[in-house]
């Protein structure tokens, strides 16, 4: 950087005599301020504004590489053939439905692994690294081990389910079971990084609440709704819409479990944006279907912010 | 069930005795630690092993062949290659530009800094997936598909905005005195920006610097439609190839799947309250 000679130098000048440099690199706070949020600013623009009105230019365009034709302005008509197109809204309905099962799902499942780590264990390291462990697998990692759980033959999970009399179930071939096995993935994947978030605001809880409402002869169960599920709110909102907007983005685990099969049964939209843009060149419909994840997402962050804003 | 039984004896010592401590603290750790411990058992098995039934839990005849095999099926060290060096320039690149854009927000007197914070919080909610087609054009035309720099740049902004935000909060739990002395001393600002505030923040600009490298080194729907070319791979990109069109040579696989977990495994095996601390308050401020 710039600045690691100026300490020695201005040491040895005179209080009344600035060079030109020390003023150059010593600016006021406001031109200071522009320098330093420039860079950040410079990349936001490069990879979000830029693209981002580029994406809905695009998308109004037939622009196929494959074609080698210029691009060629359609209007609404990508967006047209979308209405009629059915992997679009089954990839739409998919994508929608793993938000759905996946999101409450995690948040249980969280709940419960912040409420079980949250007891006095005598060493706390592998409590914290069985919550942190799964958070740093990468996505497409679980996907593959989680495929080989769920293999029909000599996958675990029917190994398991085998020693208690289930006939064994052959995950990859049905579509219900396929994107059951797939949400499963999703919410063992998902849920440590909630718990985490939710056991931190677990922490923050003063014990004093649960003395005083022992006192006034409140049980655990009540102890449970009336104080700690209120004070852990805020810690929640904010790990649900994280949660939510990750959901609607779901490509990893998917690609390396089903790659979207039987058919295109458990295929997300993100998958269908990939498989247009990168597979068929298709750039003007790739562009229309981001679009549409783009305005779902964007709901979600209204409700987000409309939330922040209530909240104080 | 049979694990169990294995493990119910070294875990007791950890835990303290109560029953039902025992048994939540199994459930725990079977929940956090069994996929990447049934990998590992099934990166030792070979092939007929694998396919005995019913199956076996642990390996009966421990080999390290798979691993042997995963090098040399596939570039497995070019793809940690490309991986580390994708992680690394892109984790750099995130903290220098974090560190300024944070000290700028957190120390200067900034007209806007409420409306900069929220339009960060709201980048850091930006699906970057829908972004897929347009980046995919602009990297084709700049001609840099198939480079390092077509995933370091949005990697780099992928984590911009939480290390942006945890920084904030360090730089504001620095007190100003200590600068302002560096300051009379003759440093300049930003001199005293990277002399005295930076090394004060260390740990919260090592911790956004873990979280950062681990995003970089999981991602990978840009990586696959950016970087395809064979000397470019990531490793999750890389990682599918060992499958053919109808063989799946599991033990290979996992043991790829093993030598790609253990990086970031020992990263958060040494830091894991840094990351805990880093996480939960870039969450709970985001």
């Amino acid at each position: 950087m710039t600045m690691t000679g100026s300490t020695k130098s201005s040491r040895t000048i005179d209080g009344n005599v600035t060079p030109w440099w020390v003023r150059y690199f010593d600016p006021s706070d406001r031109a200071l301020a522009v320098l330093l949020l420039a860079p950040a600013a410079v990349l936001l623009a490069m990879i979000i504004v830029y693209p981002v009105c580029r994406l809905i230019y695009t998308s109004f365009f037939n622009l196929s590489l494959t074609s080698g034709l210029p691009a060629e302005f359609v209007g609404f008509e990508n967006f047209q053939f979308m209405l009629e197109d059915p992997v679009f809204w089954q990839t739409t309905g998919n994508t929608v439905l793993i938000t759905f099962v996946t999101v409450p799902g995690a948040l249980v499942v969280g709940l419960a692994l912040a409420l079980m780590a949250n007891l006095p264990f005598r060493r706390q390291w592998p409590v914290r690294l069985s919550l942190l462990i799964p958070w740093a697998l990468p996505l497409s990692f679980a996907g593959l081990i989680f495929a080989w759980f769920f293999h029909s033959e000599y996958g675990v999970v029917n190994d398991v389910l085998g020693r208690f009399g289930v006939e064994p179930i052959i995950w990859f071939n049905s579509p219900q079971w396929a994107m059951a096995a797939i949400c499963l993935t999703i919410i063992w994947k998902t849920s440590s990084f909630m718990a985490l978030i939710i056991l931190a605001g677990l922490q923050t809880i003063p014990r004093s609440l649960y003395e005083a409402a022992d006192v006034d002869g409140a049980g655990r169960i009540r102890q449970f709704f009336e104080i700690t599920l209120p004070l852990l709110k805020p810690s929640i909102v904010v790990a649900l819409i994280f949660r939510t907007i990750t959901a609607l983005q779901t490509f990893d685990i998917p690609y390396m479990m089903t790659n979207g099969g039987p058919g295109t049964s458990t295929a997300t939209l993100a998958m269908y944006i990939h498989q247009n843009t990168v597979s068929f060149l298709d750039l003007g419909y790739g562009s229309a279907l981001a679009v549409v994840m783009f305005a779902l997402s964007m709901c979600v962050t209204a409700v987000y912010l409309r939330m922040i804003r209530t909240k104080g | 069930m049979r694990s169990s039984a294995i493990s119910a004896s070294p875990v007791d010592s950890l835990l303290s005795g109560t029953p039902l401590r025992l048994i939540v603290g199994l459930i725990l750790l079977t929940n956090g630690f069994f996929p990447a411990l049934w990998i590992l058992f099934t990166s030792l098995k070979l092939e007929p092993e694998l396919t005995q039934q019913p199956i076996t839990w642990l390996p009966s005849d421990p080999t390290i062949q798979n691993y042997v095999q995963a090098f040399s099926d596939q570039p497995l060290g070019l793809f940690l290659f490309n991986s580390f060096a994708v992680a690394l320039l892109s984790t750099a690149l995130t903290l220098l530009v974090s560190v300024l854009a944070a000290y700028a927000l957190a120390r200067l007197n900034l007209r806007y800094r409420g409306l900069i914070l929220s339009l960060i919080i709201a980048v850091s909610t930006f699906p970057l997936v829908t972004l897929l087609v347009p980046l995919f054009e602009i990297m084709r035309a700049l001609n840099l598909l198939n480079s390092w720099t077509a995933l370091v740049l949005p990697y780099t902004v992928l984590s911009l905005p939480i290390c942006t935000l945890m920084l904030v909060s360090f730089f504001e739990g620095i007190p100003r005195d200590l600068e302002n002395a560096a300051m009379i001393d003759g440093c300049t600002r930003i001199g005293a920006l990277f002399k005295v505030v930076v090394p004060l923040a260390a740990p919260g600009v090592f911790t956004a610097g873990i979280l950062a490298f681990v995003n970089a080194w999981d991602e990978f729907l840009l990586a696959l439609s950016f970087n395809s070319s064979p000397n470019l791979r990531t490793l999750p990109v890389g990682i599918q190839l060992y499958q053919g069109e109808f063989t799946f040579p599991w033990p290979v696989i996992s043991a790829a799947l093993v030598v790609g977990i253990v990086p970031v495994a020992i990263l958060i095996v040494i830091f894991q309250e840094r990351v805990v601390s880093g996480l939960t308050s870039g969450g709970i401020k985001g």
